[in-house]
């Protein structure tokens, strides 16, 4: 197979083959596809090492630990993780770098990488699930509180676009 | 029914493996893992993240509803396994705010795990970043002044057909016939934009427009919710049924009208004679003939509609088939209640295993709680005689 960095799948093929892994979920597990509630998994690890017994006097952290659905998360995710490698490799795309526009350094761009992190983070676990788990599946289903969120994402990044523009362009 | 499957949880756990794998996989393929074509969404000039999101939304919708028409699934009921309620509020709010981490950070929460397995660092200290959100909130979340907002707008499982209050049984089918007509109509318009801000794209983000594949997906999708709207006009034996109810043990009963009966609404559908003598705490008494009395369509669907009758219930009553929020059946209906909660458990032989005594104390207790509430005694006759002579200027005010 050819590697080639700039070629990327038909976005509408692509979108039918992503629909058709969210369809598999659905019919399989009764459930979507998600990705925040395996970074709180991950948080809460890190928290069980650094102050025992703090996540069980912490009820939204406790559920979290306890919810079978959780753990089902964190294993789609590393399974997500070993398809991105793949995909990446066989597309001549792996490699480690910073991805920015051409008007800012590396320690910004990583700083707001992680600054980005950090709001979306908070936002999706406000929200029940961020753009995998309420926009794409809860979006798929009809659901009225994805909806109003999915407009709400791109109206948050419109909005904010062009005060962040030196990042980018 | 045929379909969710719900395997037990080990191959779960191997679905979600392969599940993710073709979720990362095609999120790289499609660019999702380079901030630049994620970020250039909110410039304009590369529609992809639309393009896709919208694809596969259309696509997984459409899968759904076709398994429904052909009566292997049921809209209603995976949809409310599988969405979270609503709370307008905090996910309105909320969006914004992931809206603003996303043009800031160039990537979302799955994407920036893709990204970080191809070894980008900026997708490395953006999921970081998510990690750190996600504790921080849950720690706030659920403090005083923080409760209010994060339960705020709290409208239960509501969907669009719903909300434009169209009927339960064809809603989801027309509902989706119409986003797929807006999403295909969005298309041709985010290939237009591309084409008129292509002087300006850079090169790191280029435009990947429809062409013929794309031209061929449109009609796919189209050709599919129209074969949906098909399958609804002829009747098959699993729609027919309506509304499947989720099951609920009595176990699962008892603990939650003891840990949180005000997220309840208990209705039991036996005779009113029976149901006096003797109900679950905080029932209501509504025979099934009665049922549409509630308005339950209207009702708010803040609580779980719990549904007791004499045994299994086969089909949920049209009446109760309209609330808007979760509708739960007893297992075993209050037959199985009684022998669980109303009868005394077989104490434990000595010797038995811990699990097996646990499993004792907790449904002495439950037995205990559910047959110690007695009934009230009867208040009190007065017992002044009436027509008693009343005590001439009884003092005081009345003078």
């Amino acid at each position: 197979m050819q590697r080639n960095p700039d070629k990327f799948w038909n976005p509408y093929l692509a979108g039918v083959a992503l629909g058709l892994v969210l369809l598999t979920s659905f019919l399989v597990m009764g459930s979507g596809l998600g990705a925040s509630g395996a970074s709180l998994r991950a948080g809460i690890a890190a928290l069980d090492l650094f102050a025992p017994g703090h996540v069980a006097s912490t009820p939204p952290l406790a559920r979290a630990a306890a919810s079978p659905h959780v753990t089902w998360l964190v294993f789609e995710i590393f399974g997500a993780l070993l398809g991105g490698v793949v995909a990446a490799y066989t597309s001549g795309r792996l490699r480690g770098e910073v991805l920015k526009g051409p008007r800012i350094g590396n320690g910004a761009r990583l700083a707001l990488a992680l600054l980005g992190g950090v709001l979306m983070g908070a936002a999706a676990k406000m929200t029940r699930g961020c753009t995998s788990g309420q926009a794409l599946s809860g979006g798929a289903l009809l659901s009225v509180g994805a909806w109003a969120f999915m407009f709400s994402v791109f109206g948050g990044g419109y909005a904010l676009a062009w005060f962040v523009r030196r990042e980018w362009r | 029914m045929t379909f969710p499957v719900l395997p037990p949880l080990e191959l779960g756990l191997v679905a979600a493996v392969l599940i993710g794998f073709g979720f990362g996989f095609v999120l790289e393929r499609a660019g999702f893992g380079r901030a630049n074509k994620l970020a250039a969404q909110f410039y304009g000039h590369d529609m992809t993240v639309f393009k896709v999101m919208f694809s596969a939304i259309v696509t997984a919708m459409l899968g759904v509803v076709l398994a429904s028409a052909l009566g292997l699934a049921d809209f209603r009921a995976l949809a409310d396994h599988a969405t979270s309620g609503t709370y307008l509020v905090p996910m309105i709010a909320g969006g914004f705010l992931l809206g603003a981490g996303f043009i800031v950070s160039g990537y979302c929460p799955g994407t920036s795990f893709v990204a970080m397995a191809s070894g980008k660092l900026d997708g490395l200290m953006t999921v970081l970043g998510v990690i750190v959100g996600q504790v921080l909130w849950a720690e706030l979340e659920w403090r005083p002044g923080f409760a209010r907002f994060h339960g705020a707008g709290d409208l239960g499982n509501f969907y669009l057909w719903e909300l434009f209050r169209l009927p339960a049984r064809s809603g989801p089918y027309v509902v989706a016939l119409a986003v797929t007509v807006m999403a295909v109509g969005c298309f041709v318009g985010a290939e237009k934009l591309e084409r008129v801000l292509a002087g300006r794209s850079d090169p790191s983000a280029m435009p990947t427009p429809a062409g013929r594949p794309g031209r061929f997906v449109f009609a796919g999708l189209a050709a599919a919710a129209a074969l949906g709207l098909v399958g609804l006009a002829t009747p098959t034996g699993a729609r027919e049924s309506g509304r499947v109810a989720t099951g609920l043990a009595p176990l699962a009963l008892a603990r939650r009208v003891f840990d949180e009966p005000w997220k309840l609404r208990i209705v039991d559908l036996r005779s009113l004679e029976a149901c006096s003598a003797k109900r679950i705490p905080g029932a209501e008494c509504v025979p099934q003939d009665r049922l549409g009395s509630l308005g339950l369509a209207d009702a708010s669907p803040g609580r779980d509609l719990v549904l007791v009758s004499d045994t299994a219930l086969d089909g949920v009553p049209a009446a109760a088939a309209s609330y808007r929020g979760r509708v739960l059946a007893l297992e075993g209906g209050w037959a199985a209640w009684e022998a669980f909660a109303l009868t005394p458990p077989a104490p434990p032989t000595a010797g038995a295993p811990a699990a097996e005594l646990e499993a004792y104390r907790l449904r002495a207790g439950i037995h205990a709680a559910m047959t110690g509430m007695k009934a009230a005694p009867p208040p009190p006759v007065p017992a002044a005689a009436p027509g008693a002579p009343r005590k001439a200027g009884g003092g005081g005010c009345s003078g």
